[in-house]
């Protein structure tokens, strides 16, 4: 049986056919190449070489919630090097004298930012017009030198904004690794902190490229006939939730303490609407080379002025969070809204230790609403008692603590939530007792929470119960005019029954309003405020100062923390920070002058 | 024993020629290189063609009955190393392609090349169902698509491009009327000819009255129409659904030159390399210095742009008839051989050769999209050459057994 009766000579002549016409479009192609367009294609490789140029896209502004500028970028020029097209003893000589810099140091940046000889690697950024006209009149003296306009990023000082916008600055190796080359090259200015980082791919837009042919002396013949240009796509635009008054307002505050935070949210919708860290330092220099000097002064104050308070501050968060413990041991049954416990006389024993309330005159006995008008220690510590470690850490689990708010911003930490699984790798199996929930119940021990984590949960008891996922962005403005809006989204939902929210929301009211408030201070006829001082002890010296309020409490749109370390008495020196930025965002909303205030009544 | 005057030693002789201009073309290709480990490149292709040679002494030996028989169970081993990649494969650029022992990269996507050859081979020498009929189209399709997904799922494009061609030319070669293959090739006429409405309207009219004048079977005919329509329909839809840097990433993925700083760069430096060696060359190392030290593939996937610039026209002329030689004799041998197993392993052979000059020297030529497909023979690297050989011995072992059935 032999197959030529299924494939026949036909079939291998068609096959052969085929053989023969791939080979011949093969040789047509070379003798298309090798000789009609020898000539020119052997010009271009003696004497013309192509550059490729990046288009480097314009950045995406920021505007804040009423569309002023925060962020924009400016124009500026670049002063690059092809490194394929560089002269020996010539070049670099001459370029280091009119840049100020030392050929070693130019070396260094044509090894860090070069992605192939033939394309321009940037050597310095932000250069003075007078250089690049040098540059342009006496260009046979740097052969190979080239230079482009790209954008500057422009940030404000002074106004805490980079807490938030963080910076731009160009593109690391780990970057490079981290994100896969796919658009980004070695030079490339991109997002580092922050929303510059959260949102770079919808700020940056995409590079374009063009070809230009330029002859073996330097002198551009213009673009490359064979490869069309490909357009940049600008970046998109992102309006902020940040209201720059507030902020402002919250810079002003915290610029009278040496460290802390400030941040204020609308708990209707999880908006940010000011958040601030104390010190802070100048996003500008990052979109430039960092002078080491700089550097070093600023990596090493002892303020840390590089730390993010409000994303990854950890700060025992004190009497703020008692309403965790009040509603967990309600919603247990544990007491009831008018259980009063063992009065409080300044002190509680257990075991032989003694415990002492803030105030050590004593509260005498109090039921759970008014244990948090007065921020009664001894009422908490019972608390604690009857619930243990594990039961009270699952409560501030729902609560939000322990975890992360999931905010539009990289880097934000967990905070600490202890357990008995905790306390068993710390302190081994029998290491320790349930004792600790004493502590853990008044926000002290191990509990550490970030200043968001707060804001977070006072927007959940200001709305009795839910909180919206904290963010940043309002708005997203696409170059092309259309506009993504951002809408809120369920984050949390307290563990709280109708009738427990009620005793809580009570509490927060009592703060401020009453007889015997912690913060009675913030009380005035214009709107009503509730919230919860605090005063952490830490291992750093002075006690933290903390406050959280929230207004107006008939309807609440506001909740704004501060944290001031090391600075004493949450209801002395927190709580009436929290009452200015309040009368701001008020003030505003009724529209009076924030510099004729009525003084409020109260012993403020 | 074998009697070695009566092996096909034009066919030998050719292969060995290319291998030897490869390995002066990697030299020159990395004689300017920066680091030392680059320069070695044309040495360690020596100990690769050494091992090739062995290879093929083996092979030329064993009864091609062996692979018959075993061509399932190879099969099976095949797919078998292929999902084992894809969890304990060497990571390359997101990549799980190889196995790595040591020095030895082991790309199970090669050797799958291999046994798709052998298990379509064996599966149309022996089964009995109709030229035509859907269950043996089926199967081999099947065959076919198993291997080729994995191998997509790798990332590897290129490679799997090679699956669709073999089968493609192995149901030529079975018999399948031509009429046939092209109604089913049809469809991917549509996916292009989609992007515009008029001309694909056109092209559907063109198609029915078409089928309707030959009358290839009602199922047939309607199966063709409705694949058309599928393709031409909803691809423009899907497409416009997609976002911008989804576009562009589908568009990357299928032509890299479309990237135009990495890959169409590369093409633009190939084009110039090639055309500015004119008719005779600039000559041995006196190309790549100047032109080509962009070009980080220039001694795997970008060889001929050394050998069209060193060498000119010439040089690549004598590569591309050396080539074209090889090709020759497997469909003369593949029309030779009696035994049908035999005869569909050569003409399987010479369809990935072909496949892989074609879409490599088209690239460089600046036709082709780059897809890092590799020059058989030519270009640097130890699986592809070993590949390569084991083609040319499978030819020669069923070109020297032609009588057998």
């Amino acid at each position: 049986m032999s197959l030529l009766q299924f494939t026949g000579s036909r079939r291998e002549q068609i096959a052969l056919l085929v053989i023969a016409l791939v080979t011949l479009f093969l040789v047509a192609g070379l003798i298309k190449l090798q000789v009609f367009d020898h000539a020119r294609l052997a010009r271009q490789s003696e004497n013309n070489r192509i550059r490729v140029v990046p288009i480097i896209p314009k950045r995406g502004n920021m505007y804040d919630r009423e569309g002023r500028r925060i962020v924009d970028s400016r124009p500026s020029y670049t002063v690059a090097i092809v490194p394929a097209e560089q002269v020996k003893d010539v070049t670099l000589p001459n370029l280091a004298e009119l840049l100020g810099m030392d050929t070693v140091k130019i070396k260094e940046r044509i090894r860090k930012t070069m992605v192939s000889r033939y394309q321009p690697a940037p050597i310095k950024r932000d250069v003075p017009f007078e250089v690049v006209a040098v540059l342009e009149e006496q260009a046979t003296r740097f052969p190979g030198v080239t230079y482009q306009i790209e954008q500057v990023r422009r940030y404000p000082v002074g106004l805490g904004t980079e807490t938030f916008t963080g910076y731009v600055g160009e593109v690391s190796n780990k970057d490079l690794e981290k994100k896969g080359a796919q658009d980004l090259r070695l030079g490339s200015m991109i997002g580092k902190k922050g929303l510059e980082l959260q949102y770079d791919a919808i700020l940056r837009g995409r590079e374009g490229t063009a070809y230009i042919e330029v002859t073996a002396s330097g002198q551009i013949l213009g673009p490359y006939r064979d490869k069309k240009e490909t357009p940049a796509v600008p970046g998109a635009d992102l309006t902020l939730s940040i209201d720059l008054d507030l902020q402002k307002a919250c810079v002003k505050e915290l610029e009278t303490f040496c460290c802390g935070a400030i941040v204020a949210a609308d708990p209707r919708t999880g908006e940010i609407l000011a958040m601030t860290s104390y010190p802070s330092y100048d996003a500008n220099i990052f979109s430039s080379v960092i002078p080491e000097s700089l550097w070093q002064a600023i990596s090493s104050d002892s303020t840390h002025p590089l730390l993010n308070r409000p994303l990854k501050g950890l700060y025992p968060p004190g009497s703020t969070v008692k309403f965790v413990a009040v509603g967990a041991a309600l919603e247990e049954g544990l007491i009831t809204p008018h259980t009063t416990l063992k009065p409080c006389l300044g002190a509680f024993k257990f075991g032989n230790r003694l415990f002492h309330c803030w105030d050590l005159g004593g509260h005498g006995s109090l039921n759970a609403a008014h244990s948090l008008e007065q921020s009664c220690d001894i009422f908490l510590y019972q608390l604690g008692l009857k619930m243990g470690v594990d039961l009270l850490s699952k409560y501030y689990d729902l609560c939000g603590f322990g975890h992360k708010t999931g905010i539009d911003l990289p880097g934000e930490a967990s905070g600490l939530n202890p357990d008995s699984k905790y306390y068993d790798k710390r302190y081994g199996k029998n290491g320790w007792t349930q004792a600790l929930s004493m502590n853990n119940a008044i926000g002290q021990g191990e509990e550490l929470a970030t200043p968001l984590q707060l804001v977070q949960f006072f927007c959940a008891l200001a709305n009795r119960g839910t909180a919206y996922r904290l963010h940043l962005i309002r708005k997203i403005q696409s170059p092309d005019g259309t506009e993504i809006d951002v809408a809120p989204s369920v984050a949390l939902k307290l563990p709280f029954s109708e009738k427990t929210m009620d005793v809580l929301f009570e509490g927060l009211r009592l703060v401020v309003e009453g007889e015997h408030g912690t913060a009675k201070g913030l009380r005035n006829n214009l709107y009503s405020i509730g919230g919860k001082t605090g005063t952490a002890q830490n291992p750093h010296g002075e006690n933290h100062s903390l406050f959280v309020g929230v207004a107006p409490l008939e309807d609440p749109e506001i909740v704004v923390c501060a944290v001031l370390e090391n600075a004493g008495h949450g209801s002395e020196v927190a709580a009436p920070v929290v009452g200015h930025v309040i009368r701001t965002y008020m003030y505003k909303k009724l529209g009076l002058d924030t510099l004729a205030m009525v003084t409020p009544e109260g012993n403020d | 024993m074998l009697a070695f005057r009566e092996l096909d030693w034009k066919l030998i002789t050719a292969t060995l020629l290319l291998s030897v201009i490869g390995i002066l073309l990697i030299m020159s290709a990395q004689y300017y290189a920066v680091s030392d480990f680059s320069k070695t490149f044309y040495q360690r292709q020596i100990i690769w063609l050494v091992i090739s040679l062995i290879v093929f002494m083996v092979v030329i030996h064993l009864p091609l009955r062996l692979f018959d028989v075993t061509a399932y169970l190879l099969y099976g081993i095949t797919l078998v190393l292929l999902v084992g990649v894809l969890f304990f494969g060497a990571k390359h650029t997101g990549a799980a392609r190889w196995f790595s022992f040591g020095p030895v990269n082991l790309a199970p996507s090669d050797i799958a090349k291999l046994t798709l050859v052998f298990v379509l081979a064996r599966f149309f020498a022996y089964t009995k169902l109709p030229v035509t009929s859907k269950r043996r189209l089926g199967i081999s399709l099947l065959l076919t698509a198993i291997p080729m997904a994995l191998i997509l799922k790798q990332p590897d494009l290129g490679t799997s491009l090679v699956f669709p061609v073999v089968l493609m030319s192995l149901w030529f070669w079975s018999g399948l009327p031509i009429l046939h293959l092209v109604l089913i090739l049809s469809p991917f006429v549509s996916l292009v000819a989609a992007s515009h409405p008029i001309t694909w309207a056109v092209y559907i009219v063109v198609l029915i009255v078409t089928l309707f004048l030959i009358r290839p079977g009602l199922s047939f005919s309607i199966v063709t129409v409705l694949a058309n329509l599928a393709f031409g329909i909803v691809t423009p839809f899907i497409w416009n659904k997609l976002a911008d840097y989804q576009k562009l990433r589908i568009l990357t993925f299928l032509d890299p030159g479309h990237d135009p700083r990495g890959a169409g760069y590369q093409i633009i430096q190939s084009k110039i390399a090639i055309g500015s060696g004119g008719i005779w060359g600039k000559g041995f190392l006196n190309g790549s210095q100047t032109r080509l030290d962009f070009l980080p593939e220039r001694h795997t996937d970008f060889v001929f742009s050394v050998l069209g610039e060193e060498f000119g026209l010439w040089g690549a002329l004598i590569v591309i008839f050396l080539l074209a030689f090889i090709l020759y004799r497997a469909v003369r041998i593949a029309s030779r051989c009696r035994s049908r197993f035999a005869s569909y392993v050569a003409f399987g052979a010479a369809s990935i050769l072909l496949l892989q000059i074609l879409v490599n020297i088209g690239m460089t030529l600046g036709f082709m999209p780059v897809t890092g497909l590799a020059l058989p023979f030519v270009s640097y690297g130890g699986t592809s050459l070993v590949l390569s050989w084991t083609l040319v011995a499978l030819l020669v072992n069923a070109d020297y057994h032609w009588q057998e059935y």
